[in-house]
């Protein structure tokens, strides 16, 4: 897709998500909004090898939302490319549907099951380590939330894998500056999240999480053989596409009144 | 079955290594992964088998983690570490991403329960059988000599699942005489069979539970021993079986009271309506750290021989 046709797939993404989440009033929009982008890029900008209808192609790259409460994101996606039924969407959270608040690795494009933070880096490079030892090509594609790098065992990782030179590891940063409590630099400042990833070993950039100019020139890095992993820090905003919630930690998941909704479904371009 | 003379058992853990090395040389597959803990056979394993070692830092959380991702990709998996800092220093690590995914990995620790005497309360695991038999889907072994150590590595290998096996820090006297394998399914070995009082214990313990045995034994009372090595799924219908043969039952443990494997007979008992008195040794709430040897601590913890003779001899009195 060009650069036009990624950004009418991220309006999609927001819409389908927006939708997903009013039928049962839960969920998290913000912390999706912020990551769709960044996901689009991996599942439609060329950059990670993902095969409509095959989610057990042992060649797919893995693409891990570590951060839980937004693997929700993947779900849209994942029934695009007819990993399962787009009416599952419709049952999103439901008694009987495949779709949870948290994603599960039973569900088809999941890898590994999320919602608890800080496993993602650990378990992406147990992917990338399997693929080296068994002489494949696939990538490792783990989405942290800024707030998960509290989390000391994302470090431990990060550590593990620059050691074992895993280069067709790749971490995404999505870096919206907020927790639920407030602004993470005044709640415990996390600050420079790129030199901190480097200094650990990584090659790291930022980049402007919703410019898919400046995410495909970062995910270019992709593919390098100079055995270190990757990590791309993406400057990002929370509940970026609903300008009420954008930036605002208070929402990240408390759902709009019905007049909220309205002004949320024009500013996302639905049709009432 | 007694136990026999053997001046120096192995270590449990070059038994468990070894084992895992002779498969590991024809199976690519097989990963090994320690936490910054060593033993001799993994020295040989290292060197021999680079490729299929890996040293996850002194990082129990990464190594589960990363445990999980190399599954998910078909390896099988060891981990290996100090008994304390495999199950409670990585439990979430372990409920999320190997539990919640029921994923075929064995965690393998040693030193459960006192084996770390002199390092005191931080090397000891009273709560490792709680924690972990808490946990979904997951086996939890206690091998009581170098054979059953070896045949559950064996399944382990052959049948991957996840599993928890519980190892001494020492090498311990043989007790199975090559009866283990037959026994392995029943999941507890009724070592010397009684009709009044039966002791029920696991791993390093066994050895004085046989000693309290033979004394008791000595003074005219037909005391029974169970070593009851799985306590989860802990096989409660063969149990109640045996257990219907005696007229009490105490249960001697390294570990606290609270969820221990003496808590996991009970609840077997309730489930298949077994009323027998019942007096359980462990640790209660109040220990401290105490310089001492292993003999010290089950002297000061309750669950020596003698403690565990009295305990018969009380139970005998109370149920006539």
């Amino acid at each position: 897709m060009n650069i036009n046709d990624l950004q009418a797939k991220t309006i999609w993404l927001r819409q389908q998500l927006f939708e997903m989440v009013m039928r049962p009033k839960r969920g998290h929009i913000p912390s999706s909004f912020s990551c769709a982008e960044i996901l689009i890029a991996l599942y439609y900008g060329g950059v990670a090898h993902v095969v409509p209808g095959k989610p057990e192609d042992p060649n797919r790259d893995r693409i891990i939302v570590s951060k839980g409460h937004a693997a929700m994101s993947q779900y849209p996606i994942l029934a695009d490319f007819n990993f399962f039924p787009k009416s599952e969407l419709l049952n999103f959270t439901q008694k009987d549907g495949l779709l949870g608040m948290y994603a599960d690795f039973r569900i088809p494009g999941i890898e590994g099951i999320s919602g608890s933070l800080g496993h993602g880096v650990g378990m992406g490079a147990g992917f990338s380590m399997a693929a080296r030892q068994d002489e494949k090509g696939h990538k490792t594609f783990v989405i942290l939330g800024d707030g998960e790098c509290y989390e000391g065992s994302i470090w431990e990782s990060a550590m593990f894998a620059a050691h074992q030179k895993l280069d067709n590891l790749i971490v995404i940063v999505d870096r919206n500056k907020l927790c639920i409590m407030g602004e993470t630099e005044e709640l415990l400042e996390l600050g420079d999240l790129e030199s901190k990833w480097s200094s650990f070993g990584w090659h790291s950039c930022t980049v402007d999480g919703h410019s898919f100019d400046e995410l495909l020139s970062a995910f270019s890095l992709v593919g390098r053989t100079d055995g270190k992993p990757l990590a791309i820090i993406a400057n990002t905003v929370k509940g970026k596409g609903i300008s009420f919630m954008e930036g605002r930690s208070e929402w990240h998941n408390r759902m709009p009144s019905n007049s909220q909704i309205l002004e949320a479904r024009a500013e996302l371009g639905m049709e009432d | 079955m007694i136990v026999s003379d053997n001046l120096k058992p192995p270590l449990m853990r070059d038994v468990v290594i070894d084992h895992i090395f002779e498969e590991a040389r024809t199976d690519k597959n097989i990963l090994f992964i320690s936490a910054d803990f060593g033993a001799a056979a993994l020295d040989r394993y290292r060197m021999e088998l680079p490729d299929q070692f890996i040293h996850a830092g002194i990082s129990e959380q990464n190594m589960v983690d990363l445990s999980s991702g190399l599954a998910l990709s078909g390896k099988k998996v060891f981990l290996y570490a100090m008994a304390p800092f495999l199950t409670a220093r990585c439990y979430e690590q372990i409920k999320c991403v190997i539990a919640s995914m029921n994923l075929p990995i064995t965690l393998i620790a040693v030193g459960v329960g006192l084996g770390y005497d002199h390092a005191t309360l931080t090397h000891f695991t009273p709560e490792d059988i709680a924690c972990m038999r808490a946990l979904n889907d997951i086996e939890v072994l206690t091998p009581a000599d170098a054979e059953a150590a070896k045949e559950m590595t064996n399944i382990a290998i052959k049948n991957p699942d996840f599993r928890y096996m519980r190892l001494d820090r020492q090498g311990l006297a043989p007790v199975y005489n090559g009866q283990f394998k037959s026994l392995y399914r029943q999941g507890f070995g009724h070592i010397v069979k009684g009709r009044s009082v039966v002791i029920v214990t696991c791993g390093m313990l066994l050895q004085k539970a046989l000693l309290a045995c033979e004394d008791l034994i000595g003074q005219g009372i037909d005391a029974g021993v169970i070593d009851l090595f799985q306590i989860k799924p802990i096989n409660g219908q063969e149990l109640a079986k045996v257990l219907a043969g005696y007229k009490a039952v105490v249960t001697v443990e390294e570990q606290s009271l609270e969820g221990g494997m003496g808590s996991a007979l009970l609840e077997a008992m309730v489930d298949y309506s077994v009323c027998k008195p019942v007096k359980r040794l462990g640790m209660r709430d109040g220990y401290a750290v105490v310089n001492g040897d292993r003999n010290d601590l089950h002297e000061l913890y309750s669950i020596d021989t003698s403690h565990m003779i009295n305990a018969v001899l009380e139970l005998m009195e109370f149920s006539g």
